[in-house]
């Protein structure tokens, strides 16, 4: 029997084809403010939205009011002159009857109900804030575990949740869509297909796709094109570049390259590998020096760049472990209670040039030997004022260190520069053991053995703490912003897929079996999701089995090799799709370079199997 | 030369020229796969370079001697002093280029 095959429609064009049907509807119908049409989750992805549509004879402003469970847990737009109303519904509640206002400039408006079901995961354990400081906004908290975004009020209830596991880093653009990692897996554990500039209701409005992926972090510039790491899925390396790409057409317009001014192994930090021996996870450019600063996990170091040259500017790190030829780069320390960064993350550069990031603190050294255990170990949000002149370097600022254990997370995390004083510092991959001792390892293999997870966000203004949200699972970064811009809330239209991926890494060398005519063994478990540009195989092998997945048609041949060991990795950035079985593998192709139908065969060792599935391309 | 070899062979073999030693595991599926690819390098690089296999689990004076730490790792020795090291599974370009650097 042939293995499982499905076809994955992609989020765009399904969307709008509901949109159409939606949108036909309301053309037919005679919805008006008293008789509204409403549309509830009508983009798949967004459980806690709804569209309301309907026309009014002359053009009026409306508002729009979500009612919450209390009067400052309302959520409230008001939308411009218009006769045609398609207005999204933002931040409606799980497992409620919620309550809807709806009402025209200086005129009585409608209620309307909207029952919603249990569509939200359980995971709040406390939210300590005040509606005064808080508002109407809502805390995003990015996935990196089981659970995918959830957004938050000052009350601590979701009202904002999406069901596609969109990671790494959300950002509001300046048109007020939302810009996040897709949810489309190229490769474990490093990278997504690229990013989706979206409306907050779910509806897709682009997929940026990056020929090597996209992780981590991406950047709106001035212009409006987008700074979003990636690297080069040809290189043995990874996560050590990043692509300035146009908005409007998705095109590569600028690469740079770390390997251009940094030799991968000087500098290595505990964490360090061959493949991923810089681990990028931030991107920061800063106009007052026409620089860009990134952030490299396993060098424990921040470099600065020159935008146009790529030429090095200066380095923030421990220098030990580093070449004579660098320590030109370092800062010498400053003032009273300095200390190094470690496995940071997300630089900011502040408008006066200090440079912050989210100190993960993780190992509190470079070297194997000094590691500090994981429950005598802290994180920490840290600023540090550079002189570049004087190559002197200060701490000017930190939160997090004396709080311990319970506020360490060894991987992902952000901090936020709101204005002087006022900062987000956002601890997301804490983790405990299954004895409940902060965990050695990473958040997503604690869970495996038994382990906890959590995630802690704070805020604090002049040194004192406004606000504490603290949930079950690992959040990778944390982002506060309101439902409703003031800008356009939602565009009908169909999206645009943008860009392209690169092709996948084959495997020159051939493994000389004949086909065996069987059909892969049962217990593979084995099925193929298809996608428009990629597919992905799922299996279960047998550990250390020689595995390669071939693509045959006629004479043309392309070998992929898949690796059956099991090696936890020492970085987990999408944990969000980590199997809890090891032997589980799943492995992407991207459809770049190939065309025709070719049949799916796999070799394990001295068979080659047949999988029954064609793929199209 | 490509030959799977013990510690006693090993210093005989491994201090004139250049020679390629991977460290391997016959529990690991990218030793396996770098089996074959080591084949091809020899059909291009012939009797240029000795290619000196060694069982990570069999052979710990040598492993211990390299600080081998995990495996396959690939060690390129020039008249027997390490020159190169990579990790991993690696393609035929790539081992190609490292020998033909030291020839």
């Amino acid at each position: 029997m042939a293995i499982g095959y499905t076809h994955l429609e992609h989020w765009i064009p399904k969307q709008a084809e509901a949109e159409k049907a939606m949108l036909e509807e309301f053309e037919k119908g005679n919805y008006t403010l008293q008789n509204p049409l409403v549309k509830y989750n009508p983009y798949f992805i967004n459980p806690l939205a709804a569209v309301v549509l309907f026309k009014t004879e002359k053009a009026t402003a409306i508002t729009v009011t979500v009612k919450g469970k209390t009067k400052p847990a309302d959520i409230s737009h008001t939308f411009p002159k218009a006769t045609t109303h398609i207005l999204p519904i933002l931040g409606l509640y799980a497992n409620y009857n919620n309550t809807v206002e709806i009402k025209p400039y200086r005129s009585e408006g409608v209620t309307i109900h909207i029952e919603v079901g249990d569509v939200v995961p359980d995971i709040l354990e406390y939210c300590d804030t005040t509606p005064e400081y808080f508002q109407d906004n809502i805390m995003i908290l990015s996935p990196s575990g089981l659970f995918s975004p959830c957004g938050f009020d000052y009350a601590g209830d979701i009202r904002w949740h999406l069901t596609a596991m969109c990671v790494f880093d959300y950002k509001r653009l300046r048109n007020g869509n939302l810009l996040i990692g897709t949810d489309r897996l190229l490769k474990m554990p490093y990278y997504m297909s690229g990013l989706y500039e979206m409306s907050p209701v779910g509806k897709i409005y682009k997929e940026y796709r990056i020929p090597g992926g996209y992780h981590h972090d991406q950047f709106e510039m001035e212009d409006g094109n987008l700074l979003v790491l990636t690297e080069d899925l040809r290189s043995e390396t990874v996560e050590d570049m990043c692509v300035l790409i146009d908005r409007q057409t998705g095109e590569v317009l600028k690469t740079w390259d770390y390997k251009n001014c940094l030799t991968p192994g000087d500098g290595a930090g505990v964490s360090y590998t061959d493949e991923d021996w810089f681990h990028n996870n931030a991107v920061w450019y800063d106009k007052n020096t026409n620089s860009l600063t990134f952030s490299g996990r396993h060098i424990d170091s921040m470099i600065n760049i020159d935008y146009e040259t790529g030429k090095l500017n200066w380095i923030i790190g421990d220098p030990r472990n580093w070449s004579e030829e660098k320590q030109k780069y370092f800062f010498k320390p400053v003032g009273n209670d300095f200390e190094w960064q470690y496995e940071q993350h997300a630089n900011v550069i502040t408008p006066n040039g200090d440079v912050m990031c989210f100190d993960n603190h993780h190992n509190d050294t470079k070297f194997e030997a000094e590691k500090r255990p994981a429950y005598k170990s802290y994180s920490r949000g840290v600023r540090y004022r550079i002189d570049t002149d004087k190559m002197e370097i200060e701490q000017v600022w930190q939160y997090g260190r004396g709080r311990g254990a319970e506020f360490f997370s060894p991987y992902i995390c952000n901090v936020e520069y709101y204005n002087e004083g006022h900062y987000l510092v956002h601890s997301g991959g804490i983790a405990y053991d299954k004895d409940g001792v902060p965990s050695e390892a990473l958040g997503p293999y604690a869970a495996m053995s038994g382990g906890s997870q959590y995630a802690i966000t704070c805020e604090v203004y002049n040194d004192k703490k406004m606000y504490e949200l603290k949930v079950k699972g690992n959040f990778y970064r944390a982002e506060k912003l309101k439902l409703y811009c003031d800008g356009i809330n939602l565009e009908m239209g169909e999206g645009k897929i943008l860009g392209y991926l690169n092709d996948t890494k084959e495997m020159d060398t051939e493994i000389p079996v004949e086909a065996c005519g069987e059909m892969l063994p049962e217990e593979c478990n084995a099925r193929i999701e298809d996608e428009i540009d990629k597919f992905t195989l799922f299996s279960r092998f047998v550990k250390g089995d020689l595995v390669m997945l071939m693509l045959e048609q006629g004479e043309e041949v392309h070998r992929y090799y898949i690796s059956t060991t099991a090696t936890p990795n020492k970085a987990m950035c999408c944990g969000s799709f980590l199997d809890t079985d090891d032997r589980n593998i799943r492995f992407g192709v991207t459809k770049t370079g190939l065309s025709g139908t070719y049949d799916v065969r796999i070799i394990i060792n001295d068979k080659k199997y047949e999988t029954g599935v064609q793929i199209k391309a | 030369m490509l030959k799977e070899i013990a510690a006693a062979e090993f210093e005989e073999l491994a201090v004139k020229g250049v020679v390629l030693v991977d460290f391997f595991s016959t529990t690991c599926g990218p030793c396996k796969m770098l089996s074959f690819v080591l084949n091809d390098v020899e059909k291009v690089l012939g009797d240029k370079v000795t290619i000196l296999k060694v069982d990570f689990d069999k052979n710990k004076d040598l492993t211990e001697k390299y600080a081998v730490k995990g495996y396959p790792t690939l060690i390129v020795l020039k008249d027997g002093v390490e020159v190169k090291r990579m990790q991993g599974l690696q393609q035929k370009p790539a081992i190609i280029k490292a020998l033909e650097e030291q020839l």
